[in-house]
């Protein structure tokens, strides 16, 4: 077994990896603002490529059909705020678990109706073609995927940084009651949030659609593996789940090559069962000191 | 007494006697493997409801536990050529040690970690299903041969019958279960993991082993799965069939073996109702019926939000107007799961038991059983003759948190007998050092001994464990258990019958000797009045007494009382303090940290003053209350004090 090929599966590995890692910064997100994430993301990342599929049809260029569909992600992902966690985060209980599952499951069933069981390819500009670059190939498709996660990725942090909404942001998920206290609104804040995790969330369907093809079960997987991305990187920022995502990509490339394909799945689940018996005292925070 | 056995468990036999009877009637083997499965998911559904109600996490892994059994039983079959009880036993032991091994590190987690690590784990047990071929076959499934029982070949009827011998005997294990320690301890760390770690009940084993004996009866319900359908593939435990059984659960009313019967049944039912388009649209326009009364009324009667009130009628409407227009509800059925899970999860919280348990409960109102005499005090509290000898001894003891040194080398002798005061102004470490005594914190530095022997570090349970009892400044009580509920968690040594014991319900005469211990110690602190109020509607100076009572059930040797006065009014507070003096005529050695300076000087025999997390004085009452640099402490110091005169 040449060294390069396994360099190549380990790189390409890594780039399907930073898909994992946008989806888990979706995850991060809404858990900075509210302590709480969507169980059906992995349905919103499903239904908003197909919307943007469908889009296509109509033949608008493409920039604009990626607009679209960024768009439809993040009202998707406001309405999964209002129905499934704004009531829970009320009265202070846990009932979002539940209620997120429960969305995710009819946005399922109603793309399996909608859009039928198969999947289907989804057309793209961007070429196919390899491009040979220090002795690995990589096709442009790998390439928009990595350039798309890191920009939309740089692109938030610096809105988080630069503008008063951003600081808002920070603020609510710092210290909820203070931020209320100084008039700004936790529930528009976390409004805010959800809306960019949907957004994030569409924008991993659509770079991830032309490579794997589009069908109702693609995402579930892809998700179960951004929360292992989420549950293993320590950082609130994107920083740590670009790393963690690059990892656990390459991982299981290599995994599905030396074990078998059935076991692709294997080392996200070991890392987050691992991750959770090494590091309890949260997955995605820090260790907090208990108060009577 | 006579009501209450008749309602009661007259409603449980008349259930199990008409459930053993209706294959006697319905021949039809179609409707026997309905009530097969129904058994089968009765036990499935108890099972989760230990996660689920009693626990309070959202459990995604009882599908894969199912699973687990299911092969347990279909490998013992096939490959030992096992008969049917050691295959239940095998199905059942082998789910119960997997929930243990997933359950240590998954509990030390709350919420979302949680329902991610068994989400985590129901993948993992699928792909290993698919891909350990040479023990499950794979995705070609495994088929197996119900053995025969004891020589004798079960027909579909008497295999039935076992099913259902299972699944009351789980029923009833269940109920002794729950109302034993066990049911009370699992209430308890729900309200408060803290305080049920400091009255030494240990919420992190109680909950690995409810998880562990959910995981069990899923075990035991895959393995009469396997039996009844011969044939098992690993795609049938999926993510898919866990929201199914989530939505058993809720929809039945969690925290009630009532409300797992009535969710199995509709579980079971689930595939039919679906099928049949006409009992569909009427299912879903009662859905919309009951949605519509009970949001108009909550509504009027403001109990509900607007969202509360209007969404589950949006999403059975929705079940209706997609009855009417799609023509096969059946590949519909994943969004139908989830309006109807959506409707019961936001509009009917406890479920259709739940609710339907307090209409009757209004509608019959029957009396719980009397209470027994209260036991005599000297057996529940035995008089100690404390020797003034050093009790509880810090050395150096330092607690920093980063940079802030909350405690910052303290030394403290408590003498055996005495009641100790540990005063100074807010912030001077006071707290952080019972904290770290009672095991919340661990010390950053130093050393504490009890009665000379080394204080565990860092762990309430511990603590509680060698002889330490604590009250909380903000109350920590089991808000929504009775005053005698909360005491009866905490008794010391009160309860020796093993867990399998009481399953089969024979913890009952200990059971009463427990409440009259309890019982006692209400009386002495004064509310034997109220032993079967919920601690959340007592009045707050009740509770400050009650957090008392439920510490001294732990029978310690040293108690802590944490500003057991802040709040209380001046009647409660003199009888507070009558009640601190009893308390150390018994012997109970204890350390009092107060603000009411009067009752400080009423009460300690020796007062340490604290500032900055270091002792500054330490004597009498009178002698650290004159002591200039605790005058310092409190009022800030005096530039260039005149000379005193």
């Amino acid at each position: 077994m040449p060294v390069s090929f396994i360099v190549q599966m380990a790189v390409s590995g890594a780039l399907m990896g930073l898909v994992y890692a946008l989806i888990a910064y979706g995850f991060q997100l809404t858990y900075a603002t509210s302590k709480s994430l969507n169980f059906g993301q992995g349905e919103l990342v499903m239904v908003s490529a197909f919307v943007t599929l469908s889009i296509m049809g109509t033949g608008l260029p493409y920039g604009v059909v990626v607009l679209l569909g960024l768009l439809f992600g993040a009202a998707l992902g406001l309405v999964v705020e209002r129905t499934g966690v704004r009531l829970a985060l009320e009265q202070k209980s846990e009932g979002w678990i539940l209620l997120t599952i429960i969305i995710g499951l009819f946005l399922f069933s109603f793309a399996e109706n909608v859009w039928g069981r198969d999947d289907r390819p989804f057309p793209t500009p961007i070429p196919a073609d390899p491009i040979h670059v220090l002795g690995v190939d990589v096709t442009g498709l790998e390439l928009s995927v990595a350039a798309g996660v890191l920009a939309v990725m740089a692109l938030v942090e610096a809105f988080k940084r630069l503008t008063l909404l951003g600081k808002a942001f920070e603020a609510v998920s710092a210290d909820r009651d203070a931020g209320e206290l100084m008039g700004i609104s936790a529930t528009r804040t976390v409004m805010l949030s959800y809306g960019l995790s949907g957004a994030v969330a569409a924008l991993a369907g659509i770079l991830v659609s032309p490579i794997t093809t589009v069908g109702p079960t693609m995402a579930s997987a892809l998700v179960l593996k951004a929360f292992s991305v989420a549950a293993v990187a320590l950082k609130k920022t994107g920083f740590g789940v670009v790393v963690v995502g690059l990892l656990l990509g390459a991982l299981e490339s290599l995994a599905s090559f030396y074990v078998g394909s059935g076991w692709r799945e294997a080392p996200g689940l070991l890392l987050r069962l691992l991750a959770l018996a090494v590091r309890p005292t949260g997955v995605f925070g820090k260790a907090v000191i208990r108060k009577v | 007494m006579l009501k209450r056995l008749l309602l009661v468990r007259g409603a449980e036999v008349a259930l199990f006697l008409a459930l053993a009877a209706l294959p006697l009637a319905v021949t039809s083997p179609y409707a026997l493997g309905l009530l097969t499965l129904l058994a089968i998911y009765g036990i499935l559904l108890i099972g989760l409801d230990v996660t689920v109600g009693y626990l309070g996490q959202v459990n995604l892994a009882q599908a894969a536990f199912l699973g687990l059994g299911a092969y347990a039983a279909g490998v013992m079959v096939t490959r030992y050529g096992a008969g049917i009880p050691l295959a239940l036993f095998v199905a059942g032991g082998v789910a119960t040690a997997v929930g243990a091994l997933l359950a240590l590190p998954a509990l030390r987690l709350e919420g979302p970690q949680f329902a991610l690590a068994t989400l985590s784990f129901t993948a993992l047990t699928t792909t290993a299903l698919n891909e350990l071929e040479w023990l499950t076959n794979g995705a070609q499934g495994l088929s197996l041969k119900l053995p025969p029982l004891l020589g004798h070949a079960l027909s579909k009827r008497e295999f039935y019958w076992l099913c259902m011998l299972g699944f009351a005997a789980v029923w009833l294990a269940m109920r002794n279960l729950l109302s034993s320690r066990w049911g009370r301890a699992f209430e308890a760390l729900r309200d408060s993991p803290i305080a049920t770690d400091a009255m030494g009940v240990g919420t992190y084993r109680h909950k690995v082993a409810g998880f562990a004996f959910g995981s069990g009866l899923g075990g035991l319900a895959g393995g009469l799965y396997a039996l009844n359908f011969e044939y098992l593939q690993p795609h049938g435990f999926q993510y898919e069939l866990t929201v199914i059984l989530l939505l058993g659960v809720v929809l039945g009313g969690r925290k009630s073996l009532w409300g797992a019967f009535v969710g199995a049944t509709l579980v079971a039912l689930l595939p039919n109702l679906l099928s049949n388009r006409t009992l569909f649209l009427a299912f879903s326009a009662a859905g919309l019926a009951v949605a519509v009364v009970a949001g108009a009324r909550g509504l009027l009667r403001r109990t509900l939000r607007p969202f509360q009130a209007l969404s589950p009628v949006v999403a059975t409407g929705a079940l209706v107007a997609g009855g009417l227009a799609v023509q096969n509800t059946e590949d519909w059925r994943k969004a139908i799961f989830a309006l109807m899970l959506f409707s019961v999860v936001v509009g009917l919280p406890e479920g259709l038991m739940g609710f339907a348990g307090q209409a009757l409960a209004r509608l019959f109102r029957v009396a719980p059983p009397p209470l027994p005499p209260p036991a005599p005090l000297d057996e529940v509290l035995p008089a100690r003759r404390p020797d003034g000898s050093p009790l509880l001894v810090l050395t150096g003891l330092k607690r920093w948190f980063g940079g802030v040194r909350a405690v910052d080398g303290l030394d403290l002798t408590v003498r055996a007998g005495h009641v100790h005061g540990l005063i100074g102004p807010n912030g001077s470490g006071k707290s952080t050092v019972i904290n770290v005594v009672s095991g919340l914190y661990a010390p950053t530095e130093g050393d504490m001994t009890l009665r000379g022997a080394p204080m565990p570090r860092g762990s309430l349970f511990q603590a509680a464990r060698v002889g330490g009892a604590r009250t909380f400044q903000n109350l920590q009580l089991f808000s929504g258990m009775t005053a005698l509920e909360n005491v009866m968690v905490a008794l010391h040594g009160a309860y020796r019958v093993p867990l399998p014991l009481v399953c089969l319900g024979l913890g009952r005469a200990e059971e009463r000797r427990a409440q009259a211990a309890a019982l006692a110690l209400l009386d002495f602190v004064g509310l034997l009045d109220q032993a079967r109020t919920p601690a959340r509607d007592l009045t707050y100076g009740a509770q400050r007494f009650l957090e008392i009572a439920r510490a001294l059930a732990r029978r310690p040797e040293i108690l802590v009382l944490d500003e057991p006065a802040a709040g209380l009014a001046h009647p409660d507070v003199v009888k507070q303090v009558e009640l601190i003096r009893r308390i150390r005529e018994r012997g109970v050695t204890v350390v009092l940290i107060e603000h009411h300076m009067d009752v400080v000087t009423q009460l300690c025999d020796v007062v340490t003053a604290l500032d900055g997390g270091r002792k500054i004085a330490e004597g009498t009452p009178d002698e650290v209350k004159r002591h200039p640099k605790v005058i310092e402490a409190y009022l800030g110091a005096v530039e260039a004090a005149p000379a005193a005169g």
